[in-house]
């Protein structure tokens, strides 16, 4: 919160070039229109309500493109905790985490608790940045001292960070080129850092929710998205939960058969017997995933839950009722320290639970990183509640 | 077709996103087009995500102000795509002759658009619209969410947004009266909504190309749309001076810049 994240990333646009003509000119025009300095943080901050309270209220993406034609997706999100709703957003589609700290502000709960989060939701690839270092007269000293500060936190959660960039997001060191300014660091500038990034999709076992079946001149299709693998007419698949099989006879995509398709695919399968196959049905092969009704999970909750609360579990199309049976540890977002049970969480809680369901879900562990590794929870008034990986 | 795992990224998530917008609305869904790249590309994915076969009606709001060239598109290709398209209009401002120089433009896209949809979203008893907009386009566009609701008078909270996560889990349902815009294309970009069209050999209207070192960059109304300078006269070229820019791409659009935060209070009454 208020770390500089937009600024950051404000900043990195202008300098990679990726900002459109004018659009600076209207900063200027607005800023000096409201009496401030030049704010960057103005190029992803579009709400009047974000700019006329200095802060961050939805998360937004910005497309970035250096010189060199390397590109990104940059995810802002807002640091303050009564948004952190729309941080879960944001966070959701991130392969990398930038943690931006305040070089003059010691270790704060919103750092610890987005890490925290970050980590919970699949990410391994983190990066630190020390922002606000003009601030900091580019000392050295004040720099150590954050950085050990926030390492020594982020070994405890079991995080190891590529590096932690001393940057000045308002004057711009550091992001694209070494700064003189603080000569004493020779570690990677930020830009070097993103360079590294990558991401892996889920697995190699073929896996294909069914999302909905048209009919379509007397045929069942059989829609959906390939998740992980890939798939050929004629082989066999099967049909979870049920565990039933069958063949593929056709492949469709648009108005064409094709033989074989694979992960991120949209097809539409024609089987030799679809009988009973409905929504949510998960057709999988060589090796299965698993088919449960008592799911053991983490969950990190946005509303308070209760023990035996009516509740939805969604997870890729399946879509069924449960509630919390059993409430094992609870870690507090404050300090993430295991706390007594009281059969109840609390909004911002980190949890293990097991959650009992009324029909047979079909799961596979969140490290195989598929749909199948991660669910919501949804409450009556359809709201997410909260947000899970299967463990 | 070439292989590109990009384009097949992207078209993958919007295929998914139309059709758990059609599993949650079946007939009660729309899809608007304007004839513009944007949504003749989600026209396309749509009848790719439906195996040629369109179940959706296809909404085309008329300001009465559009350039030929688009509604001689609009004939040709709702015929060859075989589209169940609907005209609407609001022709009680239509016949009060607003326009942008006879109420302002705020008015003029207020009445002439958003109004007009409001009509149609009555008169076809529809729950929810698949609309093109991107990230990239503007600044307040790229707050939205995939599945964004509008209140019974069309208003946008975007102070309250739901949750949504890895664009698979969408906050659906809504209080009566309400609307929602469906956002299948929010993650593309200019440039990849032309590389789509160069690989699936997608028709635009011509007015994108050059003719007399001009093209359109983004098209609507001829009333409220500049030319900009180029003489990129296919797809191909298109996609170079896009890559080699730094002009914005509604930059010929006058509603955008009228004033500070027009598009913001456009969109929180109802503007695409």
């Amino acid at each position: 919160m208020d770390a500089g994240k937009s600024t950051l990333i404000g900043r990195f646009l202008y300098e990679s070039g990726s900002v459109a003509d004018g659009a600076i000119a209207n900063i200027e025009e607005s800023c000096r229109r409201q009496g401030n300095d030049f704010e960057f943080a103005y190029l992803l901050d579009s709400l009047e309500e974000e700019r006329g309270g200095q802060l961050t209220i939805d998360t937004t993406q910005v497309f970035c493109r250096d010189k060199k034609g390397r590109q990104w997706i940059f995810i802002d999100v807002p640091g303050h905790r009564e948004l952190f709703r729309n941080m879960l957003v944001g966070s959701s589609y991130a392969d990398v985490a930038v943690l931006v700290v305040d070089a003059e502000r010691s270790l704060r709960e919103q750092t610890k608790m987005h890490s925290q989060v970050l980590k919970f939701l699949g990410i391994r690839q983190f990066i630190v940045v020390i922002n606000k270092m003009d601030v900091a007269c580019y000392n050295k000293k004040i720099f150590l001292k954050e950085k050990e500060r926030i390492s020594g936190f982020l070994r405890k959660i079991n995080i190891k960070p590529a590096c932690c960039i001393p940057v000045s997001a308002k004057q711009g060191d550091n992001l694209f080129n070494n700064s003189r300014r603080t000569n004493w660091y020779k570690g990677a500038t930020l830009i070097e850092a993103l360079a590294v990034s990558c991401r892996k999709p889920g697995g190699n076992n073929f896996r294909m929710p069914v999302q909905d079946i048209y009919k379509l001149k007397g045929k069942n299709i059989i829609a959906g998205r390939i998740i992980a693998g890939r798939i050929k007419a004629g082989e066999k698949v099967n049909i979870l939960p049920s565990n039933k099989e069958a063949r593929v006879k056709q492949i469709r995509v648009f108005k064409q058969s094709i033989p074989a398709a694979g992960f991120p695919a949209n097809v539409g399968l024609i089987l030799d017997n679809s009988e009973g196959l409905a929504r949510g049905m998960i057709l999988a092969k060589p090796r299965l995933p698993d088919v449960k009704t008592r799911v053991l999970a983490k969950i990190f909750c946005v509303y308070p839950l209760k023990i035996g609360e009516r509740l939805r579990f969604k997870s890729a199309t399946q879509n069924v009722v449960a509630h919390i049976k059993r409430i094992d540890t609870v870690w507090g977002s404050a300090d993430f320290k295991a706390m007594p049970k009281i059969g109840l969480l609390r909004q911002a809680d980190l949890a293990e639970i097991v959650i009992a369901v009324e029909q047979p879900v079909v799961t596979e562990r969140f490290e195989d990183r598929n749909s199948l590794g991660r669910f919501v929870l949804e409450s009556k008034e359809r709201e997410i509640c909260a947000v899970g990986i299967i463990v | 077709m070439k292989n590109n795992s990009y384009l097949d990224e992207l078209e993958s998530k919007s295929i998914y996103i139309i059709r758990e917008a059609y599993w949650e609305y079946k007939e009660k869904l729309a899809i608007l087009w304007s004839m513009g790249k944007d949504s003749t590309t989600l026209v396309h994915l749509a009848r790719k995500a439906f195996f040629g076969h369109l179940p959706l009606p296809v909404i085309h709001i008329d300001t009465g102000f559009k350039f030929r060239q688009i509604y001689e598109f609009r004939s040709k290709y709702a015929a060859i795509w075989d589209l169940d398209l609907k005209i609407v209009r609001n022709d009680i401002a239509l016949k009060e002759e607003i326009s942008p120089v006879n109420g302002g433009r705020f008015a003029c896209c207020t009445q002439l658009k958003t109004e007009a949809l409001k009509q149609a979203i009555l008169d076809y008893h529809l729950r929810a619209l698949l609309v093109a907009i991107r990230r990239d386009e503007h600044a307040i566009r790229a707050k939205e969410r995939y599945f964004s609701a509008r209140d019974k008078s069309f208003k946008w909270d975007y102070q309250n947004q739901p949750m949504e996560l890895w664009a698979e889990h969408y906050k659906t349902k809504s209080q009566a009266g309400a609307h929602f815009r469906i956002h299948p294309l929010l993650h593309w970009r200019e440039i990849d909504i032309w590389k789509y069209i160069e690989r699936e050999r997608l028709p635009v209207v011509d007015l994108y190309f050059s003719r007399h070192k001009k093209r359109y960059r983004s098209i609507g109304c001829q009333c409220c749309c500049q030319p900009v300078a180029s003489t990129a006269n296919t797809v191909e070229k298109i996609i170079k001076e896009i890559r080699d820019t730094n002009i914005a791409e509604r930059s010929g659009r006058s509603q955008d810049k009228e004033r500070e935060y027009m598009m913001q209070k456009l969109r929180s009454l109802g503007y695409m």
